[in-house]
C-alpha cells in the first residue's frame, strides 16, 4: 500500500509540474484535449493536423476504441481527468446531456450564421430539455449498395438499384440463383445497431416508426415494421442470406459484400471511401433504402461535438469547431470519409469526390435519428430487446410474441430511465 | 491351461485399458492439436474448414504475423499478459511468504481473526465486487493500468496460497528454527536462509498457481482495462474475435489461442507435480 | 509479593512483544486483503441502495433497486437459466470425470501419461478454451458443421450457434472437455484413500462390483464427492466467459447467465447501483451455498477419517 502511496504522490506532483507549465503557456496559446472514437481516426487526425498548423492555439487529438469511449470517459470524468470535448456518437448525447456531463451551448449555436443549415437530425439529437448540448461533426448515412458485377451475371441492369421491396427481393433471388458461394442478401443478423442503422429505414420509408418522436413510447407494433420483417422473413426463408448471417453480431456487417459474393446489402456511406480504397476490384451501385412501395429514407449517423461541463478551454473548442465548419474543414472531412454537416456548403465540398457520395449526402440531409436517453440499453446493447427481438422475428418462429416482449422491455427501460 | 487363459484375460483387459485410455486421449488432445496444426496454414487456407488440419497448401506463418497487425499487436498484448503475470508471481509469493511464515510462527493479537478473513474471501465470488474494485482503483489513481490489475489478480491468489505457505511453514519442526536462532540468525535471515529452502516446493506451487491464474483471468482484465494499448491476451484476442478489427480472421483467432495455450502447457507439463500437489493439499483439506 | 509478580509480566511483555513482529508479515497480505476485497465489499451493499450512475451524482434511493430486481424479467430469466446450466452441466463433468478418475486410480502402466493427457485441457484458461471452441464451432471456417456437411450426415452446414439446443450443448461439451480433468483429479484422491484392504474383504464377502461401488466407494467418498460438487458448482454458478466469447448471451438471450446480466447492467448500461444489489443477491445464494457445502463437508458422526 505505500508503494501506492508514494505513486500517487509522485503523479500528483507531475500532475502539479503539468499545470503550471500548462499555465506558463495559457498566455500565448492554449492546448485542448479531444477525444474521438476509432470510427473517426481517419478524418479526425487530418483536420486536426490542419487547424493546428494554421492556429495558435492547438488541440491534442486522442483516439479511443468505439466500445470504450463511453467508460473511459465515465472513469475519466469521475477522476477528473476528462477531456474538453468529445466527438460523441450522437446517439448518446441525450444520455450525456441527462447526465449533466455536458456543457450548455445554445447560446453559441444560435449566433453561428449557418445553424439552420446544420444536419438537422445531429442537432435534434444534441438538444436534451431544449437547450443545446452537441452540434454535428461528423455524419454517416445508411444507403443500400449492389454488386454492378453479380447483377450482370444474373442478367440484371447493372446500373439500376432496387427502388422498393418487391424490387429487392427479385434482385436478391436472380442473383442468388448464380449458386455456388453467391448470395443475394446480406445483413448482420445479430447485431441491434446494424439493423438500427439500415433496417429501421425500410419502416420509415413506408411511415412506420419504431419509436415516438421524443422517445418516451415503444412504437413496435406496427403494419410497417411487419411488412419490412416479412421482407427479410421471406429472404431468409428462400435461402438467399448465409447461414452465417443469423449469428453476425455486425463483424461481417461490411465484410460479407466486400469479399464480392453478396447480390445487395445495406449498408453505410462509409463503406463508399473503404470499399474504394480497399476492395477496388469490387464494382458497386450506391441507392436510397426504400419504402414498401417506393420513397426511401435513412439513418442520419455520425457524431455530435459535445463540450465538457466546466472545462476552461471552452474558447479554443469554439474555435476548433468554427473551423471544422469552414469549407476548408467540411472538405477535408468528406476527403477522409465523413459526409459533410453543413448543408448550405455540402455539394461543395463534395464536388471532387465520387459522385456516389451525392446520394449519400443527399441521404444524409434527409436521415432521421431514433431519440432516446437509454439509446444503448434498448437498441444497441448485445443484449438488449431490440437486437433479441431481430434476430429472433427474422430467423424465429414466433415473431407476434417477439414483438410484444420487445415492445414490453423496451417500454419498461424507458419508463425506469432515471432522467426521462 | 488355465495359466494361458488368465494370460488371454489378461491381454485382454490390458487392450482393453489401452485402447479406452488411447482414444479418451485423443479425444482431450485433439482440439488442442488441431488448432497448433492449424496455424501453420497461409491465411487463405486457415479461411477454410480445417480438414484435414494439418496444412496442406505450404507452411506459413502468416497467421502469427497477421496477429501482429491488430490493434496495438498481438506482442504488445503478450507483453501486457507477461508483465501482469510475472508481476503478480512475484508480489503473491512475496506478500503470501511473508504472510505463511508470520501466521505460522508468531502469535500476535487478532492472528486468527485475519487468517479467517484472509481465508474467507474464497467463499465471495469476485465477480459480484467488481463495481467497487473498478471504483477503488480509480481513486487510486489505478484505473486502466496494468498496475491495478496485478493488485486485485494477487489479492485474488491470497487465500490459496497463504493457506498453502502456512501449511508448509507449520510442517517445518521448530529444532531447525531453534538451532539457527542459537547460531545468531535475526527473523529476517532465519525466513531466507533457513526456512525458504525447507518450503521451496511450497513456493513452486503458489507461483505456478498464480501465473496460471493471471495469465488466463478474463472478466476482470474485460472490466478494468479500457485501453486497448492494455489489454491482456484473452481481452485483446475476444476482440478480435469479436471482429472489433472487420472481419474475423480466423487464422489470427487460432494462432492468438494457441500464444495463449501454449506457456500454460509447458508451465504445466514441466511442473505437473508441484500442480497435483497444489490441487490435493485442496482436496485433502 | 508483588516484585515477584511483576517479573513474569515483564517477561510476557517482552515476548508478546517479539510476537508483534508477526503483524508485520502479515501486514502486506492483510491490506491488500482490505482493500481489494474487504472495503468494495462494503461499497457493493453501500452502492446498492443508490441510484450510481457511472456519470454524474448519486443519490440515495433505499431499497428501490431491490424492488427494481423484483420486477426484473430478465434476471430471473438469468438466473433460472444459471441453475437449468448449473445442473447440466455438474451431471455432465460428473458423468465423464467418475469413469476417467477410476481409470487412472491404480497405477499401472502409462497411466501417468493418460492421466496427463485428460488433465491438459484443465489448465488451457476459459477464454482461450472459449476462443478455440467458438472457431470449432463456427459454421463457415470451424470444424464440427463443415465436417458433418462433408460426410453426407446434414443437407447444409448447420450453424450451431443460431439456436438455443446446439448452442447450449456445445457448451456443456466445451466445459465437460476443459473441467473432466481437474475433477478427475480430486474424485482420484478420494478413491486412494480407501483402504485396499476393505475392498479386498468385500471381495472375499461375495460383494459384486457395482455392490462395493455402492456399499463402499461412495459412502467413503463423501467428503470428496461433496467437495468435487461444490467446485463445480460454484464455478458453474459464476460462469461467464464462455457464454460471453463464444455465444454473447445468445441465441436471442437465451444464454445469458447471471454474473452475465451483473456485467451487462454495471458495465454496459453502466447502473452501477443496480449491480451492486444484483451482486448482492447473488452473494446471498452463494453464502447460502457455501453454508450447504460446510455441511456436507462436515465430519460424518462415527466415521472418523
Amino acid at each position: 500500500m505505500r508503494r501506492n502511496k508514494v505513486k500517487t504522490m509522485i503523479a500528483k506532483l507531475a500532475l502539479a509540474a503539468a499545470v503550471i507549465s500548462g499555465g506558463l503557456q495559457a498566455a500565448s496559446a492554449e492546448t485542448a484535449n479531444i477525444w474521438v472514437r476509432a470510427d473517426g481516426s481517419n478524418f479526425m487526425p487530418r483536420i486536426v493536423d490542419a487547424f493546428n498548423k494554421a492556429h495558435k492555439d492547438q488541440i491534442k487529438l486522442d483516439i479511443i476504441p468505439n466500445a470504450e469511449i463511453i467508460p473511459k470517459y465515465g472513469a475519466a470524468a469521475a477522476g477528473g481527468t476528462a477531456p474538453d470535448a468529445l466527438s460523441l456518437d450522437l446517439i448518446y448525447t441525450p444520455s450525456f446531456a441527462a447526465a449533466g456531463q455536458l456543457e450548455d451551448i445554445t447560446d453559441w449555436a444560435k449566433s453561428l450564421p449557418y445553424f439552420a443549415s446544420l444536419s438537422p437530425a445531429h442537432v435534434k439529437t444534441g438538444t436534451y430539455k431544449d437547450r443545446i448540448y452537441g452540434l454535428p461533426f461528423s455524419a454517416d448515412a445508411s444507403v443500400l449498395i449492389w454488386n454492378k458485377k453479380l447483377f450482370k451475371q444474373a442478367g440484371l441492369d447493372p446500373e439500376k438499384g432496387p427502388t422498393n421491396w418487391a424490387e429487392i427481393e427479385a434482385d436478391a433471388e436472380k442473383v442468388n440463383a448464380l449458386g455456388g458461394d453467391i448470395k443475394g442478401f446480406y445483413f448482420s443478423g445479430n447485431c441491434g445497431g446494424c439493423n438500427i442503422f439500415t433496417f429501421t429505414p425500410l419502416i420509415w420509408a413506408s411511415g412506420g416508426d419504431i419509436l415516438s418522436e421524443d422517445g418516451s413510447k415503444a412504437t413496435l407494433d406496427s403494419p410497417q415494421l411487419r411488412g419490412a420483417i416479412d421482407l427479410y422473413r421471406s429472404m431468409v426463408k428462400k435461402g438467399l442470406v448465409p447461414e452465417g448471417a443469423q449469428t453476425d453480431t455486425g463483424s461481417n456487417f461490411f465484410a460479407a459484400f466486400a469479399a464480392g459474393n453478396i447480390g445487395i446489402s445495406p449498408s453505410g456511406a462509409f463503406a463508399i471511401g473503404a470499399l474504394n480504397t480497399q476492395y477496388p476490384n469490387v464494382d458497386y451501385g450506391i441507392t436510397f433504402l426504400p419504402g414498401k412501395d417506393g420513397g426511401w429514407s435513412s439513418f442520419a449517423g455520425g457524431d455530435n461535438f459535445v463540450v465538457t461541463k466546466g472545462t476552461k478551454k471552452i474558447e479554443v473548442v469554439k474555435e476548433f469547431l468554427d473551423f471544422a465548419y469552414s469549407l476548408e474543414g467540411q472538405t477535408i472531412l468528406a476527403k477522409y470519409g465523413s459526409l459533410p454537416v453543413r448543408n448550405d456548403i455540402a455539394k461543395e465540398a463534395l464536388k471532387d469526390l465520387d459522385p456516389r457520395y451525392q446520394v449519400a449526402a443527399e441521404a444524409m440531409a434527409k436521415g432521421k435519428t431514433p431519440y432516446s436517453v437509454v439509446f444503448n440499453d434498448l437498441i444497441n446493447s448485445a443484449n438488449g430487446p431490440w437486437t433479441q427481438m431481430i434476430n429472433e422475428v427474422f430467423f424465429g418462429d414466433d415473431v407476434d410474441g417477439a414483438i410484444k416482449n420487445a415492445q414490453d422491455t423496451m417500454q419498461s427501460i424507458i419508463d425506469q430511465a432515471p432522467n426521462k | 491351461m488355465a495359466e494361458a487363459m488368465s494370460q488371454n484375460r489378461k491381454a485382454a483387459f490390458s487392450f482393453a485399458r489401452h485402447s479406452t485410455g488411447i482414444i479418451a486421449s485423443v479425444l482431450f488432445l485433439a482440439p488442442i492439436v488441431w488448432t497448433v496444426l492449424s496455424t501453420f496454414k497461409p491465411a487463405q487456407e486457415a479461411r477454410q474448414p480445417p480438414l484435414p488440419p494439418w496444412p496442406t497448401t505450404g507452411f506459413s506463418i502468416e497467421n502469427y504475423e497477421t496477429l501482429n497487425s491488430f490493434g496495438d499487436g498481438l506482442w504488445a498484448s503478450a507483453q501486457n499478459s507477461i508483465y501482469v503475470s510475472v508481476m503478480t508471481v512475484l508480489l503473491s509469493v512475496l506478500v503470501s511468504v511473508l504472510a505463511g511464515y508470520g501466521f505460522s510462527r508468531f502469535r500476535f493479537p487478532f492472528r486468527d481473526f485475519f487468517f479467517i478473513l484472509i481465508l474467507s474471501t474464497i467463499m465471495i465470488p469476485f465477480q459480484s465486487i467488481l463495481t467497487p474494485i473498478f471504483l477503488v482503483l480509480t481513486k487510486l489513481g489505478l484505473h486502466n493500468t496494468l498496475t491495478g490489475l496485478v493488485c486485485v489478480y494477487v489479492t485474488l491468489q491470497l487465500p490459496f496460497s497463504i493457506f498453502m505457505m502456512r501449511n508448509a511453514f507449520d510442517a517445518v519442526p521448530r529444532e531447525i528454527e531453534e538451532a539457527a536462532r542459537m547460531d545468531g540468525a535475526n527473523n529476517v535471515t532465519m525466513l531466507l536462509r533457513v526456512m525458504l529452502p525447507l518450503v521451496w516446493p511450497g513456493v513452486v506451487t503458489i507461483a505456478l498457481f498464480a501465473f496460471l491464474g493471471a495469465w488466463n483471468e478474463f472478466l476482470a482484465a474485460l472490466v478494468l482495462m479500457t485501453d486497448q494499448s492494455k489489454f491482456t491476451l484473452p481481452v485483446m484476442m475476444t476482440a478480435l474475435q469479436s471482429g472489433r478489427f472487420g472481419a474475423i480472421d480466423w487464422g489470427a483467432v487460432q494462432a492468438g489461442v494457441t500464444v495463449m495455450m501454449v506457456p500454460c502447457l509447458i508451465l504445466f507439463l514441466a511442473l505437473q507435480r508441484f500442480y497435483i500437489r497444489g490441487l490435493m493439499a485442496g482436496a485433502v483439506k | 509479593m508483588a516484585s515477584i509478580a511483576i517479573a513474569p509480566a515483564r517477561a510476557r511483555a517482552r515476548t508478546s512483544l517479539r510476537q508483534w513482529v508477526g503483524l508485520l508479515y502479515v501486514l502486506p497480505a492483510v491490506a491488500l486483503v482490505t482493500v481489494f476485497f474487504v472495503i468494495p465489499l462494503g461499497m457493493t451493499a453501500w452502492m446498492s441502495l443508490h441510484n450510481w450512475p457511472l456519470m454524474g451524482e448519486h443519490s440515495f434511493i433505499g431499497l428501490d433497486n431491490y424492488v427494481a430486481i423484483l420486477r426484473d424479467t430478465r434476471f430471473w430469466n438469468a438466473l433460472k437459466f444459471t441453475f437449468y446450466y448449473t445442473v447440466v452441466v455438474t451431471i455432465a463433468i460428473f458423468a465423464v470425470a467418475f469413469p476417467l478418475a477410476i481409470f487412472i486410480e491404480r497405477p499401472r502402466p502409462l497411466t501417468n501419461l493418460y492421466r496427463t493427457a485428460f488433465f491438459m485441457p484443465a489448465v488451457v484458461g476459459f477464454a482461450s478454451a472459449s476462443l478455440l471452441w467458438s472457431w470449432l464451432l463456427n459454421v463457415d471456417s470451424g470444424l464440427f458443421s463443415p465436417a458433418a456437411y462433408d460426410l453426407g450426415l446434414t443437407e447444409k452446414k448447420i450453424n450451431l450457434l443460431a439456436t438455443f439446443q446446439p448452442a447450449f450443448w456445445s457448451i456443456i461439451a466445451m466445459v465437460v472437455w476443459k473441467v473432466a480433468g481437474f475433477t478427475m483429479i480430486i474424485l482420484m484422491t478420494g478413491l486412494q484413500s480407501i483402504p485396499q484392504d476393505l475392498q479386498e474383504a468385500a471381495v472375499i464377502d461375495g460383494a459384486g462390483p457395482f455392490a462395493r461401488f455402492r456399499m463402499i466407494t461412495l459412502p467413503l467418498m463423501r467428503r470428496t464427492l461433496a467437495l468435487a460438487l461444490i467446485l463445480s458448482v460454484a464455478g458453474s454458478i459464476l460462469a461467464f466467459d464462455q457464454f460471453y466469447i463464444i455465444l454473447r448471451g445468445g441465441p436471442r438471450n437465451q444464454t445469458l447467465t447471471a454474473v452475465y446480466w451483473i456485467f451487462n447492467q454495471s458495465f454496459v448500461s453502466f447502473k452501477l447501483g443496480y449491480g451492486a444489489a444484483l451482486s448482492m443477491v447473488l452473494l446471498v445464494i452463494l453464502v447460502a451455498l457455501s453454508l450447504i457445502q460446510l455441511w456436507l463437508l462436515r465430519k460424518p458422526a462415527g466415521l472418523d477419517d
